[in-house]
C-alpha cells in the first residue's frame, strides 16, 4: 500500500511537561479522505504541525510521501496544502496579492501563477472581493481564502485543520462539498472534532485521544465493529401500535428491535441476516399496524456512538494502554479493531 | 525567489504600517528642529554629529529595536508559521528576508532624512566658522551609522527570536543597552558605544581619504568641542550629574580624545556582533517550535 503519511512512535512533549502526542503511529494511504478525529487537546493540530515541520518531534519520526518532515524540508511542504484553524492572513494585502505571494513561495512561474490565482478565487467564491483588503474579511471569507491558499501549489496532500470551524451553514456546505470534490484526485486529511463532517466526507478515519491514535481504519470498519447493522425508524402513531411493532419485529429471524425516545424504533440486524430483507419485513409490520413512517435512518448516530465508545474503551483500558502502545497493533488497520 | 518574495512582502508590510511612517515623519521634524536650532551656532561637523544623536542614542534607537524585535514574537509567530513557514520556505530564507527588510527600512529612513540634511548643512552658507568636512568623511560617517543601525536591528532581532513575548526583549534592550552604552562611552570606546561614536563623528567627518591624509587634522580640532559639548550636555541632563557651569572644564569632552579613531576597528566592532547576532538568531529560530 502506498502511503501519503506515516508516523512511527511520534511523540511531542512541550517543555518537558505537557504530552501533546504520545507514541503515535499514523498511517494514511494515498488517495483517501482521512478524518483525524478527537476531542480538543487530543493532539490533532500538533500532529499536523509536526508533519509541516513547524514543530520538532520529541521522539519518533514522520514521513510524507516517504520523505522525512522537518523545519527545512521544503520538498515535503511543497507536497502539502495546509489550512490552519481560523487562518491568520496578512490584513494589509488583497486576496490576489496574498495568493501571488504564496505562488512565488511555491516557485510557480508567473505565466502559470496568474491564471491559477483567478481560477482559485473564482472556485472559492471570492472573485467579487478581490479589491478588498483581507483585514476586512469575515471568518468565512478568510477560511475560503485559506482554502484557496492551500491549493495554490496544487499539492497532492491537503492538511485541513478544522476547516468548518466558525462557518455558517452555507459556507460549511461549500467547504464539505469542496473536500469531497478534492478528495477524488488527492489525499485529504481533515482534523476535526465535528463528527457529522467526518461522516459526510471521509472514507478513512483515525481517532486520537490524549495524544494517542486509538483507532485507524475505514469508516465502515469503525461503524461495523461497534454497532453492527442498525436502522432507526421514526414512527408516528398510538403507543400500543408502537409496542406491537416492537414485539412483532422481535419475532423475526435475525432481527432485534427496541424503542428509543418513545417514537424511534431501533432495528438491529444480525450479521447473517440480509439487511434489505429484514428492513422490508419491519416496514411491512409498520404498515400492518397502521403506524405512520416519518423517516428511516441507517446508522444515524453510528459515528458518534462509535467515537464515544472508542473514547470510553480507551479510558477504561487504564494501565493496559501502556501495554497496547508497545506493540505494532496500537493502530487498528482496516477491519482490524483494537483489543 | 521565495526569499525575494518574502523580502518584498515584509518591506511592503513595514512601509504600510504606522510605526515606520510615524518614524519617518518624526525624524524629519526632529532633524529640521536640530538644524534650525543650531544653524548659527555649530560648525558643519559638530552639527552633522548632533543630527546623528537621534539615531545613535535617543530616541530612534528604540524604534530601530522595536522594528528588529517584531518579526517572530507574540502573535506574529502564528501568522508567520501558518501563512509562510507552512509553505515551501526554509526558516533561513524567512529569517534572512525579514532581517534584510528591517535593515533596508531602517537605513532607508535614515538616509532619506539624513542625506538631504547633511547636504544642506555642508553646502549652505551659514554664519559659523568654516569647517573642513570631506566627502570621504561624510560618506564614511553615513556608512558607519548604517552599520550601527544594522547592528541595533540585529540585536533586537536576536532577542526577539529568543524571547516569545515582544515586551521582554525590549525591556532587556533598554535596560541593558543604555547602561552598557554609557559605560563604554566613559572609556571612549566608539567601537562598541554608539554614544562615543557620536562624539567622535566630527573627527570622522573631517577625515581625509587614505590616499590624501595629513592635511587637515589640526585645523579641525577646535570645532570638535562643539559636538562633544552638545552630546555631553544631553548626557548630563539625563544623569543630572553636574551643574552646567562645570561642563566646559571637563577634559573628558576634549576633541583630541578621538585622534586614534580607526574606521576598521569601528566596522569590526559593530559588524562582528551583527554577524554573531544574525547567526545566533538563525540557530535559535531553527530549533524553535512554532
Amino acid at each position: 500500500m502506498k502511503l501519503a503519511i506515516r508516523t512511527e512512535h511520534l511523540t511531542k512533549i512541550y517543555a518537558g511537561r505537557v504530552i501533546a502526542v504520545n507514541d503515535m503511529n499514523l498511517v494514511v494511504p494515498r488517495g483517501v479522505t482521512y478524518g483525524l478525529l478527537g476531542p480538543n487537546g487530543a493532539g490533532k493540530t500538533t500532529t499536523l504541525r509536526i508533519l509541516l515541520g513547524l514543530q520538532r518531534p520529541t521522539a519518533g519520526r514522520a514521513e510524507v510521501f516517504g520523505r522525512p518532515c522537518g523545519p527545512n524540508a521544503t520538498e515535503v511542504r511543497r507536497l502539502i496544502g495546509y489550512l490552519p484553524t481560523h487562518p491568520r492572513l496578512p490584513g494589509n494585502l488583497r486576496p490576489v496579492e496574498y495568493l501571488d505571494l504564496l505562488g512565488q513561495l511555491y516557485r510557480i512561474p508567473a505565466e502559470v501563477r496568474k491564471p491559477r490565482l483567478s481560477s482559485l478565487l473564482r472556485a472559492v467564491g471570492l472573485l467579487g472581493a478581490t479589491d478588498q483588503k483581507i483585514g476586512t474579511f469575515s471568518t468565512g471569507m478568510c477560511t475560503r481564502l485559506g482554502i484557496a491558499a492551500s491549493l495554490v501549489g496544487d499539492p497532492p496532500l491537503l492538511l485541513w485543520d478544522e476547516p468548518t470551524a466558525g462557518l455558517d451553514p452555507t459556507a460549511r456546505r461549500f467547504t464539505l462539498d469542496l473536500i469531497r470534490r478534492l478528495g477524488k484526485d488527492r489525499t485529504v486529511v481533515v482534523a476535526t472534532h465535528i463528527l457529522s463532517d467526518i461522516d459526510q466526507i471521509c472514507d478513512h478515519v483515525g481517532v486520537m485521544h490524549e495524544g494517542r491514535m486509538i483507532f485507524s481504519g475505514s469508516m465502515q470498519d469503525m461503524k461495523r465493529r461497534l454497532r453492527g447493522d442498525d436502522f432507526c425508524l421514526q414512527l408516528d402513531g398510538p403507543d400500543e401500535g408502537l409496542r406491537a411493532v416492537v414485539a412483532a419485529a422481535n419475532q423475526l429471524d435475525g432481527v432485534g428491535a427496541s424503542l428509543r425516545d418513545g417514537r424511534t424504533l431501533v432495528v438491529q440486524v444480525h450479521q447473517r441476516q440480509s439487511r434489505a430483507t429484514a428492513l422490508g419485513e419491519v416496514l411491512r409490520l409498520v404498515d400492518q399496524v397502521g403506524l405512520s413512517l416519518q423517516a428511516v435512518h441507517s446508522g444515524q448516530n453510528e459515528t458518534e456512538d462509535a467515537y464515544l465508545q472508542l473514547l470510553q474503551e480507551d479510558q477504561a483500558h487504564g494501565f493496559q494502554r501502556f501495554e497496547l502502545g508497545t506493540g505494532p497493533a496500537v493502530d487498528a488497520g482496516p477491519g482490524d479493531p483494537p483489543a | 525567489m521565495p526569499a525575494l518574495a518574502i523580502l518584498r512582502h515584509e518591506l511592503r508590510s513595514l512601509w504600510s504600517g504606522w510605526l515606520v511612517r510615524l518614524w519617518l515623519a518624526g525624524t524629519a521634524v526632529l532633524t529640521l528642529l536640530v538644524v534650525a536650532g543650531n544653524w548659527q551656532q555649530l560648525p558643519t561637523a559638530p552639527l552633522i554629529g548632533a543630527l546623528h544623536f537621534q539615531y545613535l542614542f535617543f530616541p530612534w534607537v528604540l524604534v530601530v529595536m522595536v522594528l528588529g524585535v517584531m518579526p517572530v514574537t507574540g502573535q506574529r509567530v502564528e501568522a508567520v508559521a501558518d501563512g509562510l513557514l507552512s509553505r515551501p520556505v526554509t526558516r533561513y530564507e524567512f529569517l534572512l528576508a525579514s532581517w534584510a527588510a528591517r535593515v533596508l527600512t531602517v537605513c532607508a529612513v535614515y538616509l532619506a532624512v539624513m542625506v538631504p540634511a547633511v547636504v544642506l548643512v555642508s553646502l549652505a552658507d551659514r554664519p559659523v566658522r568654516e569647517d573642513r568636512v570631506t566627502l570621504f568623511g561624510v560618506v564614511t560617517a553615513l556608512g558607519v551609522v548604517g552599520v550601527v543601525l544594522t547592528f541595533l536591528t540585529s540585536l533586537g532581532f536576536l532577542l526577539g527570536t529568543v524571547m516569545r513575548k515582544p515586551l521582554v526583549p525590549l525591556v532587556i534592550l533598554v535596560f541593558l543597552w543604555y547602561p552598557i552604552n554609557m559605560i563604554m562611552n566613559v572609556y571612549s570606546l566608539e567601537e562598541i558605544s554608539p554614544l562615543s561614536l557620536n562624539r567622535s563623528m566630527a573627527t570622522l567627518l573631517r577625515k581625509p581619504p587614505p590616499w590624501a591624509e595629513g592635511d587637515s587634522a589640526e585645523e579641525a580640532e577646535a570645532s570638535d568641542a562643539g559636538l562633544s559639548n552638545w552630546t555631553a550636555r544631553f548626557v548630563q541632563v539625563l544623569g543630572e550629574a553636574e551643574g552646567p557651569q562645570k561642563r566646559e572644564e571637563r577634559p573628558f569632552f576634549d576633541s583630541g580624545e578621538f585622534e586614534d579613531f580607526s574606521l576598521g576597528r569601528v566596522l569590526l566592532g559593530y559588524g562582528l556582533p551583527t554577524l554573531a547576532a544574525l547567526v545566533l538568531a538563525t540557530v535559535c529560530f531553527c530549533y524553535r517550535d512554532l
